[in-house]
């Protein structure tokens, strides 16, 4: 993880629950899958936020060609680095901020074509996360509610971007709360919950 | 009295100052989150809160939104959870032992939880000393705290003030004194049970020296098993000082077993005989069930007596005796030879008590009264006779029966003598008197025509009460038990006894439980008449420690420290008129 802001790709297309970005390359970290990632909302000042939960690369012509005729290695490098489809990352949005205040709800508009979508630094995940002395889990609500979304495997890996943007000494304390955030909201199905906190327990 | 330092000079003038703020943290236990009056409050505990360390029967104070306080008391301790269904199936890691886990943590207090059920009693307003029976429940989501040392003062009163006594703990409250209002405690009649070996008739004797040392009342007890008067022992048979040697002057023993007291090493007083002169058909009566004398018996004893004249009791032992006088009654059949020969052979019981003498040289009773009358308690030791329920109940009655006669004459003069003041019409000082085996004087089938009955029954018309001792409360009369104002109970198991201990209690389903829990020893539960609430005591230890305070205090209520007492209340304006 990073403190500097590191660019994911552009959007694509975009709507209140989510959006889809382009980006030309794959780097061994981004796009990650569970990493959240933060926009500039059309207001000054202001900015959305969302999780990566799913990276997609689609073939294209060409691809299909090289494949069946067994390139050369420089050729194959040569097309991953060039690629002429993007590699399409989408996201859901979790939350938007003005200046300082940070939101746990879909944002008022989306982010518009072409805008730039960043990488969150370890800070911005820990300002997205927290709430004063507390932590912040109100978008566990949006993740759950959200369709076509592996959601507990979404929810596990963004409690784990959260809990790695922490000091190591916070970690612990930080996954028990998540998880009693977790017992809230999945009561009513213990079995599946119990699935999501072993899998936080291992992070 | 030793030097005092200035400071303690200016304690002792003005009084105590007001106690330090309560050094123990009070510390939230939960919050309430439903119940009823009639039904108690639910309380979540917080997470921090360990459930195993709340006990039923603990306090515990509600905070309303209004600043009114609900003292409550524990009456059950639940697991509850989110979902039933994580009981059917807990997380699997959690079966072992490891409290730590990543799992157990999350779950504790949010999945899964404790829950109290408590019984709020009385209500205290903001701002306000004195507290109210309860009358409403805290709201929604309000605190719940332990109580603090401060609050239980508040309810039960100091023991410092006058005619309060320090009796016990509250439960898991180590080190902060319950005070007893003695004044309260013998307004009505009051009792103290619980299995054998609970502790009775330690609690009682500790009881005992509160009123005597705040001079509440005066006390006459029946004291069957010898434990009460100059010493006794304790269960691992180390000596336990009696009333008599903590309150030298204040308290005398008398017995009936000149020897048994001798070879005990008591230091009794007097000795009780009771002339056969002395005996009345009412005081046979009262033995009808154990001499089991028939109806026609009964009627027949005040027959004989009528006939036979004083000496009726000796007449009828003396075998030479030809009863002359009975043979045109035995001729007309007013009387049946057989009936004669059976009360002749029942009384015969009367030959093995050397209490009784054919004449007694002084009147037992008055010698009592000479010493009740004066503010003098007397322990009456029965020596080898607390064996004999016969002689038992034939002694307390017999002299129950006439000391109840002198206490009414006394309170009628008083009250006729209303406004003029005759030397006669002082009203005679509050008289407990103290029974073991009470249901042996209270049953239902006697109870309506034994003295004690009517003790009971009649409240303290004339200023007389009882305090019974009982390991047996289902055997006493349901009337009588209802009118027990303060009911002190220790350990019970049968299911009848826990019945009849909180007949006429209002709230008492939520007490059972707590009853059930009690120690096995030294635990008890005061309920009624002479507490605000009911309360669990660890009850005070009769030991060296009571014994020194009883010591300290006896010294300093006839020292200096009255004369400062009486100053103090001077200037306050405490009494109504000063004289100068
Ligand atoms: N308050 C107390 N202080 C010191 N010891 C106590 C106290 N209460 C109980 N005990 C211990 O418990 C033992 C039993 O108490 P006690 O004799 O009062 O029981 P009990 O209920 O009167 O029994 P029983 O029904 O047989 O008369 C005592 O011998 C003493 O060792
Ligand atoms: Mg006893």
């Amino acid at each position: 993880m990073t403190s500097q802001t590191i660019r994911v790709g552009r959007v694509l297309r975009a709507g209140t629950r989510g959006f889809a970005i382009g980006c030309a390359v794959m780097q061994p970290d981004i796009p990650a899958f569970g990493s959240f990632v933060r926009a500039e909302g059309l207001a000054p000042g202001s900015a959305i936020y969302g999780l990566i939960y799913d990276v997609s690369m689609e073939d294209d012509p060409l691809v299909r060609q090289i494949v069946s005729a067994d390139p050369p290695e420089e050729v194959v490098r040569d097309q991953r680095r060039n690629r002429q489809i993007p590699i399409e990352v989408s996201v859901l949005a979790v939350g938007c901020a003005h200046d300082e205040d940070i939101r746990h709800c879909l944002p008022a508009q989306p982010p518009v074509t072409l805008d730039w979508l960043y990488q969150c630094t370890d800070e911005e995940v820990q300002a997205f996360t927290s709430a004063g002395n507390t932590y912040a889990f109100d978008y566990f609500r949006l993740v759950l509610d959200a369709r076509e979304v592996p959601v507990d495997e979404l929810l596990a890996a963004s409690l784990r971007t959260a809990a790695a943007s922490r000091a190591e000494s916070e970690r612990e304390r930080f996954l028990i709360e998540a998880g009693r955030a977790l017992v809230r909201l999945l009561s009513s199905d213990p079995v599946r919950l119990e699935g999501l906190l072993r899998r936080l327990s291992r992070l | 009295m030793n030097e005092r330092t200035p400071e303690q000079e200016l304690d002792a003038f003005f009084g105590p100052r007001p106690a330090e703020p309560d050094s123990r943290p009070r510390q939230k236990l939960g919050i309430v989150v439903g119940g009823s009056l009639s039904q108690g409050l639910d309380v979540k505990l917080d997470r921090a809160t360990v459930i195993e360390g709340l006990a039923v029967g603990r306090y515990v104070v509600a905070h309303g939104r209004t600043g009114r306080r609900f003292f409550s008391i524990v009456t059950d301790v639940q697991l509850d959870a989110l979902n039933p269904l994580i009981e059917k199936a807990p997380p699997e890691t959690m079966h072992g032992t490891d409290d730590d886990d990543f799992l157990a943590r999350v779950y504790r207090g949010t999945a899964v939880y404790g829950r109290i059920h408590v019984s709020p009693m009385l209500m205290l307003d903001a701002g306000d000393d004195e507290p109210k029976p309860v009358k409403t429940i805290p709201s929604h989501f309000r605190p719940v705290y332990t109580a603090s040392e401060e609050e239980v003062g508040l309810i039960f009163g100091r023991e410092e003030e006058p005619g309060y006594f320090y009796v016990g703990e509250p439960l898991e409250m180590e080190g902060v004194h319950v005070a007893l209002d003695l004044h309260r405690f013998v307004e009505r009649s009051a009792g103290v049970f619980g299995k054998t070996g609970t502790g009775k008739s330690f609690l009682t004797r500790m009881l005992l020296a509160g009123l005597v040392r705040e001079n509440v009342a005066v006390n006459l007890v029946f004291d069957m098993h010898n434990e009460y008067g100059w010493k006794s022992q304790d269960e691992s048979k180390q000596q336990v000082k009696g009333l008599s040697q903590l309150f030298p002057g204040r308290v005398v023993v008398f017995t009936l077993d000149e020897q048994s007291s001798r070879r005990r090493g008591s230091k009794v007083d007097g000795v009780i005989r009771i002339g056969y002169e002395q005996i009345e058909p009412e005081d046979v009566d009262s033995l009808a069930n154990l001499m089991a004398l028939s109806d026609v018996q009964v009627g027949a004893l005040y027959f004989l007596r009528r006939r036979l004249g004083q000496g009726w009791v000796a007449r009828l032992l003396d075998e030479h005796d030809p009863l002359a006088e009975l043979e045109s009654a035995l001729e007309r059949g007013t009387i049946h030879g057989g009936t004669l020969g059976a009360i002749q052979r029942k009384l015969g019981m009367f030959r093995r008590f050397d209490f009784l003498h054919p004449r007694a040289a002084e009147d037992p009773v008055r010698q009592l009264l000479d010493h009740l009358d004066g503010g003098i308690n007397v322990v009456l030791e029965f020596g080898r006779y607390g064996n004999s329920l016969e002689a038992y109940l034939l002694v307390a009655n017999y002299l129950t029966r006439r000391i109840h006669e002198h206490y009414v004459r006394r309170k009628e003069a008083a009250q006729g003598d209303v406004g003029s003041s005759g030397a006669g019409g002082q009203e005679p000082r509050p008289l407990v008197i103290t029974i073991e085996e009470a249901h042996k004087f209270l049953d239902p089938a006697i109870a309506r025509h034994t003295i004690f009955g009517t003790i009971a029954r009649e409240l303290r018309k004339y200023n007389v009460t009882l305090l019974i001792v009982d390991q047996r409360p289902s055997g006493i009369d349901p009337e009588i038990m209802s009118q027990i104002g303060t009911r002190v109970t220790c350990l019970l198991d049968d299911e009848s006894d826990v019945r009849a201990v909180f007949a006429g209690i209002s709230g008492a389903n939520t007490l059972r439980e707590v009853l059930a829990r009690l120690d096995s020893r030294q635990q008890a539960l005061m309920m009624g008449h002479a507490v605000p609430m009911p309360v669990v005591v660890k009850t005070r230890t009769y030991g060296p420690a009571l014994y020194a305070e009883l010591g300290l205090a006896a010294e300093g209520k006839n020292g200096a420290e009255a004369t400062l007492a009486r100053g103090r209340s001077l200037l306050r304006g405490d009494e109504g008129e000063v004289e100068i």
